[in-house]
């Protein structure tokens, strides 16, 4: 099977997979309590304003009317307005994803840019002061939550050492023009070298305190894998063969180690788009998971479907660029998958 | 090698900062609210966009600055003819995109409100009848009955500007969304860029009618949603100037130890513990009352105390907040009794130990815990065993329109709409209002009813104030609620910051969010 047959074939599966979400996460939606036309209206409306908007929203309906009604909609890319924000559902979610996108994108090159090399380091060490103080240092990434990370950051790199803004994703003195959403992109096509700068500036500290869970988890997993690799055969083969540690090391322990690190990686990059809540909050980061939580608590039924649909995308977009990457670092699950 | 690579990364972030600098900049508010902000004023119904409203648009008239009632505003002056009201609009007001603002436009926005059935609509439904302009600075309101609190009703009516709605109208949809991105109004500042989740920016308009202050703010930065830690840690920095109402007592606290100076603003807000009249043992006065002498406002005092300055509450005498119509401030404020809780206690004809109470507080507001642990405590003494449930706010608006099912307490605060006594006892107590949050002691009382259904139609200053003193009292003795405390929201406003509204009680009005006048807030010149 070529790889963009198996990608085909994973993007149709994809496809059944959304829509199963899409029909359990839009009854899940009208099971949560709260009559959601209320809640928009407000304790003061009159019961025939609530009736009105019920029938607005095809409330009134049975739900399997609804969920035709709301796939229709939704073919015709149309997810109708959010009573939460009163703008049309796309164009929240085309709003925030890519200012989430653009955090968790960041976050993810950190784990993978820090994570990896820390784990191999340890590995490398074993049992010496670098090995040692890495497992306490990654050990305390993994146990405290991003939240924690995102206080303290603040507290540290922006509130007591002024180097790091605290909110936002641009100084306010500066305007882009939105092209992608993704600031880092839209600056450099504006030719602005300043305000990319000032979107990057923006993006350490969130990315980091998002990261820093993940650093930790790829640092242990790599360390442990490395070691394990470290015992076989192959590698001893060459030490015994006398190539240099660092050759040994990079080649023929950290390559083999990278698969499960890579998978596990994939899952929480993944993740993070749905769990950027609290660091989006402190950092008043404009994303995604701030408009899902408020949407939840506003009983924005579309709303909800939407953004729940983006991130379950989301994360099978990133499962098939892991399972591929694992494949290609693999030839062996590469060719048992094709029956040899 | 290393030290290098370490070298080039470490120039690299130095460049990134120092690029990223922000240039000087002119004077600007900064200030933060909770989300979501809606600037379409025909859909405001919080606090952020009663703020968002004042600033972007005028009303014929303004709650009384100092004082209570209204003031004119857009209209000069008005006369009552029957169930018409009469207004003179001012001759000189145009709107930020250059029209003159008409009585065409009043008729408009009416319309348009009214039309889209949501946000303020409500407090006109089945009020007016119809309203017409009869010259171009002339207006009538007609209304289906006579009704009282109109004039104060009428703050919630922003005025837009009809030519440019029209121009901006899709399928007959009222420009509804187009206004939910832009603002069509006349007041002192116009939309830069709004996003509701995240911010919107506004810009001083400078032919506005009414003066500014001196130092004005001539861009406003309005974000939403903002972590406490977050906004304690701007103000540090000296990038956040007025923060919102709704952080925890300790970091109003800190800030005002780091400097700020703290306000508060009586909106005409009661903390209220409701009680579930329709649900034993609390369908009875006497529980009823005992649960009310019981309760420790002492303590409950002691709860909102930020420091010894500054407090977000004053103990009530009644259900109705200071300086409304009804208010009598003459009689004594409630305090703890267990004798008489004891003694009505005995008068219940409901068992404490086998009714149980189930305490309700809003998962989003964490410190009202204190409130309903300390309930717990105190009830435990009158053998009642209480239950405290965290319930998420969409959770407990479902739940509150099931009366026989509904918690026996939950303690939210509510504010009153308009200035009138009216916008707050109607919507809490009358039998006919649907079962929301705000009516969620389901007391029914003829003889309530009829002094609220008079309340509405007597125009006389007086008699309105017998009235509502007599509902007052009414309520004092049935107890559908435990009246905990008037809020005073508390503002940290940074140093070098001016809130003149609200530092100076002449100039503060009596509704809740009114106050946030951008153009009464002194800002520094920004560095």
């Amino acid at each position: 099977m070529t790889i963009l047959r198996r990608l085909l074939w994973r993007l149709g599966a994809s496809l059944i997979v959304l829509a199963g979400v899409s029909m359990l996460i839009f009854l899940i939606a009208r099971i949560i309590p709260g009559d959601p036309a209320r809640i928009a209206l407000g304790p003061r409306a009159t019961e025939d304003q609530v009736a009105q908007m019920r029938e607005a929203l095809n409330l009134d309906e049975p739900i399997v009317v609804q969920y035709a009604l709301f796939m229709g909609d939704l073919v015709r890319g149309d997810l109708g307005i959010s009573l939460y924000s009163n703008r049309p559902v796309m164009t929240d979610l085309a709003e925030y994803l890519p200012a989430s996108l653009e955090l968790v994108l960041l976050s993810g090159l950190m784990m993978v840019a820090l994570g990896l090399p820390l784990g191999a380091i340890s590995a490398r060490y074993r049992g010496r002061w670098p090995d040692n103080l890495l497992r306490v240092i990654t050990l305390l990434a993994v146990s405290a939550p991003a939240f924690v990370w995102a206080i303290g950051l603040v507290l540290v790199f922006a509130y007591i050492l002024p180097l790091f803004p605290i909110t936002g994703r641009l100084s306010d003195t500066m305007e882009i023009p939105r092209l992608t959403g993704f600031l880092l992109v839209d600056t450099l096509a504006a030719g602005r070298l300043d305000a990319f700068a000032s979107a990057l500036h923006h993006l350490i500290l969130p990315a980091f305190a998002l990261a820093l869970s993940g650093i930790g988890q790829a640092a242990r997993l790599t360390r442990s894998n490395m070691i394990a690799t470290y015992d076989t055969p192959a590698v001893e083969m060459a030490q015994a063969y006398g190539f240099p540690e660092g050759r040994v090391a990079r080649r023929y322990a950290f390559k083999p180690s990278l698969i499960p690190s890579l998978t596990i990686i994939g899952l929480d990059f993944a993740a993070l788009l749905g769990n950027a809540f609290l660091v989006e909050l402190i950092f008043a980061w404009p994303g995604l998971s701030r408009y899902g939580v408020g949407v939840i608590l506003q009983k924005d039924l579309n709303a909800i479907v939407g953004t729940v649909l983006i991130i379950s995308a989301t994360f099978l977009i990133a499962n098939i660029i892991v399972d591929i990457l694992v494949s290609v670092l693999n030839p062996r699950i590469r060719l048992s998958e094709d029956g040899l | 090698m290393p030290t290098k690579k370490y070298m080039i990364m470490g120039t690299a972030l130095l460049a990134t900062a120092a690029l990223a600098a922000p240039a000087a900049a002119d004077r600007i508010l900064r200030i933060d609210e909770v989300a979501v902000g809606e600037i379409d004023p025909a859909k405001a119904t919080d606090y952020a966009d009663t703020i968002l409203a004042i600033n972007l648009y005028d009303t014929l008239v303004y709650p009384n600055q100092g004082g209570s009632g209204v003031q004119p505003h857009l209209a000069t002056e008005w006369a009552i003819d029957g169930s018409a009201y009469i207004f003179t609009l001012r001759d000189d007001v145009t709107f930020n995109s250059g029209n003159p603002l008409t009585a065409a436009d009043v008729v408009y926005s009416f319309e348009r409100m009214m039309a889209l059935g949501q946000g303020n609509s409500s407090l006109f439904d089945g009020v007016v009848d119809s309203v017409e302009a009869t010259g171009d600075n002339t207006v009538v309101f007609n209304l289906s009955s006579p009704f009282a609190p109109f004039l104060a009703t009428l703050v919630r009516m922003p005025i837009v500007d009809m030519a440019t709605v029209q121009a901006n109208e899709v399928d007959g949809d009222w420009a509804s969304s187009w206004m939910s991105q832009n603002s069509a109004g006349s007041g002192p500042y116009v939309i830069v860029s709004h996003d509701p989740q995240t911010e919107t920016v506004l810009a001083y308009e400078p032919d506005y009618f009414l003066e500014p202050v001196d130092g004005y703010p001539e861009t406003v930065r309005m974000s939403y949603g903002l972590e406490p830690a977050t906004v304690r840690a701007l103000m540090g920095r000296g990038e956040h100037d007025i923060s919102s109402q709704w952080m925890p007592p300790e970091v109003y606290a800190g800030l005002a130890e780091d400097g700020a100076t703290l306000v508060t603003e009586a909106g005409l807000t009661g903390e209220y513990f409701k009680l579930n009249t329709q649900r034993p043992p609390l369908d009875d006065v006497h529980c009823r009352r005992a649960l009310a002498y019981a309760f420790d406002y002492a303590t409950m005092a002691q709860l909102t105390q930020i420091n010894d300055d500054t407090s977000t509450g004053v103990p009530m005498s009644g259900a109705i907040p200071m300086g409304m119509v009804g208010f009598d401030p003459d009689l004594p404020v409630f305090a703890q009794d267990m004798a008489l809780a004891q003694a009505e206690l005995e008068q219940c004809a409901y068992d404490p130990a086998e009714n149980p109470l189930d305490v309700v507080f809003i998962a989003e507001t964490p410190a009202r815990e204190r409130g309903a642990l300390m309930m717990q405590a105190i009830y435990s003494q009158l053998g009642f065993d209480v239950e405290i449930t965290r319930t998420p706010w969409a959770l407990l608006t479902e739940q509150v329109t099931a009366p026989p099912t509904a918690p026996h307490v939950v303690e939210i605060a509510i504010g009153a709409a308009s200035p009138d006594t009216d916008s707050l006892l109607y919507a809490m107590y009358h039998s006919s209002q649907p079962p929301t949050w705000i009516s969620s002691s389901y007391y029914a009382n003829p003889e309530l009813d009829a002094l609220l259904d008079q309340g509405r139609v007597e125009t006389d200053p007086s008699a309105r104030q017998e009235i509502y003193a007599k509902a007052n009292a009414i309520l004092a003795e049935a107890v559908p609620d435990i009246f905990a405390y008037e809020l005073q929201s508390p503002f940290a406003v940074r140093e070098g910051v001016t809130y003149h509204n609200l530092a100076d009680p002449s100039r503060t009005y009596p509704t809740a969010g009114f106050n946030m006048r951008f153009a009464d807030v002194s800002v520094p010149e920004s560095e």
